[in-house]
């Protein structure tokens, strides 16, 4: 099955009403979009922790869905919470490695450029995104950032600070 | 997270029980309920002002209780709208109505710097404390409703939430106080009812994200 917008709202709406089978369903594809999703923003040995606690977090918060508005800016927005809750708790990372696979296996129709996590870095600061993307995604250590962009340590930590604050404001921005 | 996302996924779905979905209508309705109770908690506890229950109004009692109800129902709006998560949302509309119930301190710091230090006796400023007070307390318990409306949600930004949850809070629990207080004076309403938005919102702002989180 595509897990194209309508079906997945209309598998959602079956599961709310207590379809079991439909949510599986919706559980499994909408497990392969989150990997898809958080792909490049994630260390690899991260992503499937990630995808689980969204899926968890989708589980428990199914009476938060609409059946009349759109579902993967639901699920997006849930997605980008827990993204940003991961990125606020791990320090280190312990692959340093992106899975190129997964880079540009985001082939999401137009919407998908509005709910991804990259616009929600289009909104930060380069420093800041940078600052993140060093010590939180690829797993350096604050001092090995520092030497990799140029930044102080301390700038360093106020840049990610500052960052994961901003990301926390704008989770639901298109 | 060690279990494979597969059987995860069977064991959820294995779990599934049919849910309600959150409606606006219903949470704004559990709002109005408790606004509803705060009125009545005032009119029993502390009594209705003579003039209003004789249908005498006067005008900065109505610009002012008025500014403070819009404000608590964009805060409450705002709120509920908060505890569906939805990418493309815009959760600024009750900014409008925080600045236009700005206002009303904005009014009464330029009386006040007018009439001089005679605006702030100490009768009336032990006054504008019980307001500040009661106000804040009355709004107990609509941030109770917006509090569990939140757990039941899913909201993405718990401090802005919370800081949400104390300025309805507040703007209701003085909306309700007003109906007791006797006062009609900009002064007295700008500066101690203003306050008592302020405080419900900062506390608001520092209690409410810690229970919301998900």
């Amino acid at each position: 099955m595509k897990s194209d917008e309508p079906s997945l709202a209309r598998l959602m709406a079956m599961a709310q009403q207590g379809d079991r089978l439909a949510y599986r369903t919706l559980l499994l594809e909408c497990g392969n979009w989150l990997r898809r999703y958080f792909g490049r923003r994630v260390p690899p040995g991260h992503l499937e922790d990630l995808v689980q606690e969204t899926l968890l977090a989708l589980h428990h918060k199914l009476a938060t869905y609409d059946p009349d508005r759109a579902f993967l800016p639901w699920l997006s927005a849930i997605a980008r919470y827990r993204w940003v809750d991961h990125l606020r708790r791990i320090y280190r990372a312990e692959e340093t490695e992106l899975d190129e696979d997964m880079i540009g296996a985001n082939d999401e129709p137009a919407i998908a450029a509005r709910i991804s996590l990259e616009r929600l870095f289009k909104q930060l600061p380069s420093a800041q995104v940078r600052a993140i993307e060093l010590v939180k995604i690829e797993g350096l250590s604050v001092a090995e950032a520092s030497r990799a962009c140029g930044q102080s340590e301390s700038l360093i930590k106020v840049n990610i600070h500052r960052g994961l604050k901003k990301l926390t404001a704008m989770i639901e921005k298109a | 997270m060690s279990r494979d996302t597969n059987s995860l996924i069977a064991e959820l779905a294995g779990g599934l029980q049919p849910v309600r979905p959150l409606r606006f209508s219903i949470g704004l309705g559990f709002a109005l309920a408790g606004l509803a109770a705060t009125l009545s908690v005032v009119a029993l506890l502390f009594g209705i002002r003579p003039d209003v229950l004789v249908g005498n109004f006067d005008p900065v009692f109505l610009l002012a209780t008025g500014l403070f109800l819009l404000l608590g129902l964009a805060a409450t709006a705002t709120v509920i709208v908060m505890s569906r998560p939805h990418v493309g949302s815009d959760h600024s509309g009750w900014r409008w109505a925080a600045a236009m119930t700005a206002l009303l301190p904005i009014a009464a710091i330029i009386t006040g710097i007018e009439r001089g230090p005679a605006a702030m006796s100490v009768a009336e400023a032990g006054h504008g404390l019980d307001c500040l007070m009661a106000g804040s307390a009355l709004g107990l318990l609509v941030a109770a409703v917006l509090v569990w409306w939140l757990r039941r949600g899913a909201p993405t930004s718990p401090e802005r939430a919370g800081l949400l949850t104390g300025i309805a809070a507040g703007s209701f629990g003085i909306f309700a106080f007003s109906f007791h207080c006797q006062y009609n004076d900009i002064v007295h309403i700008g500066l101690w009812h203003g306050l008592a938005v302020v405080v419900s919102a900062a506390l608001g702002r520092l209690i409410v994200p810690h229970v919301i989180r998900w």
